[in-house]
């Protein structure tokens, strides 16, 4: 067998090695490895290298040690799934380098993390006065996980006591012009209900390259034709509106009118359309 | 316009608004805006009947417009 078949034969068996390996290691992103599955991914990339270049050394003695590589890792990581104690010891523990605001000294000596480098980490997290920080640790991948102080984390909705709406994941159900059925299930809708939905808006289907519907069942689409103006869903903002209005109307009337009665009949209608707003708002918007 | 074909008016944009809640609330899979919007429109249906009253009771008082 002349030498650059067995090369190519090496490299194409090996390539399918090393696939399989790294796939049944989990190997995760480069910058989520910890210092021993760095290492590995290395040493078995190594291992293939030599192997597919040369052939001074047999191919069974690349498989044995590829294998080694594989099964020790592989162990590693099974046990450390069962125990606590050795997942520490393989993975490294987190350490607290803030705590109450205070920096940890003892702690960022111990992982060789300079000031400067804490500094830095902060940086990267937008915080530049240490003093804005309440709590801070320092990961085995070497990444700083920050909790800011509670007057310095971004305003949420649950702060300001606002109650929203319930969101969920829209389904994509018009692809390249055609529509996708299984989605559309997922909503409980049908193709004819889409094609209405597409009627309404005066555009054929073969023309619209995405269409994704919420799950107020309100779609919206993009079309191949950007010089075509589509009517975004007017549906709830125009409920919100009429609402509004029809409130505004009716106070307009219990001023206007001088019967008693009817003003009465007027003002509390109007009171109680305006529970009925405030109570749907956050759902029409 | 005449007090009650504004109140007419009214009563068509409210029984409109009604429509639109039930559409809504059987078009959404989420049980939370549901429940909102079934709601709504229980309350809109009551402020419906008030102004359905009102309407007839104009009508009553401005004969002359009924044709």
């Amino acid at each position: 067998m002349p030498d650059w078949v067995q090369i190519a034969i090496r490299a194409i068996s090996l390539l399918a090695l090393l696939f399989l390996f790294t796939k049944w290691l989990g190997m995760k992103q480069l910058s989520q490895l910890n210092i021993f599955e760095y290492i590995t991914g290395i040493v078995l990339g190594g291992i293939v290298a030599i192997h597919v270049s040369t052939l001074e050394s047999p191919l069974y003695y690349g498989l044995i040690s590829m294998f080694i590589w594989f099964i020790v890792p592989y162990l590693v990581e099974f046990f450390s799934l069962k125990s606590k104690a050795f997942r520490d010891a393989t993975q490294g523990k987190s350490r607290v380098v803030i705590q109450n605001g205070k920096i940890m000294e003892d702690n960022l000596k111990k992982e060789h993390y300079s000031t400067d480098d804490l500094l830095e980490s902060l940086r990267d997290k937008n915080i530049f006065k240490v003093a804005d920080v309440e709590f801070a640790v320092l990961e085995p991948t070497g990444k700083l996980s920050v909790l800011p102080k509670r007057e310095n984390r971004p305003l949420t909705a649950k702060d300001l006591g606002i109650k929203l709406a319930p969101d969920h994941e829209p389904q994509t159900v018009i692809m390249d012009g055609k529509p996708l059925l299984e989605p559309l299930a997922n909503l409980s809708l049908n193709p004819t209900w889409l094609e209405t939905e597409l009627e309404k808006m005066n555009v054929s289907i073969e023309n619209v390259f995405l269409g994704q519907v919420d799950h107020n069942g309100q779609l919206t689409v993009d079309l191949y034709d950007d010089q075509l103006a589509i009517p975004s869903p007017t549906q709830m903002p125009l409920l919100l509106a009429t609402m509004k209005k029809c409130q505004a109307d009716l106070e307009l009337f219990a001023l206007a009118t001088e019967n008693e009665n009817a003003k009465k009949v007027y003002q509390r209608n109007s009171e109680k359309l305006q529970n009925a707003i405030n109570h749907v708002s956050s759902y029409l918007q | 316009m005449t007090v009650g074909s504004q109140v007419k008016t009214l009563y068509a944009s409210i029984k409109g608004i009604e429509a639109t809640l039930s559409i809504l609330a059987a078009q959404t899979n989420e049980a939370d805006s549901r429940d909102a919007f079934r709601n709504t429109q229980q309350m809109i249906n009551e402020i419906k009947h008030d102004l359905e009253k009102q309407v007839l009771l104009l009508a009553r008082e401005e004969p002359q417009y009924n044709q």
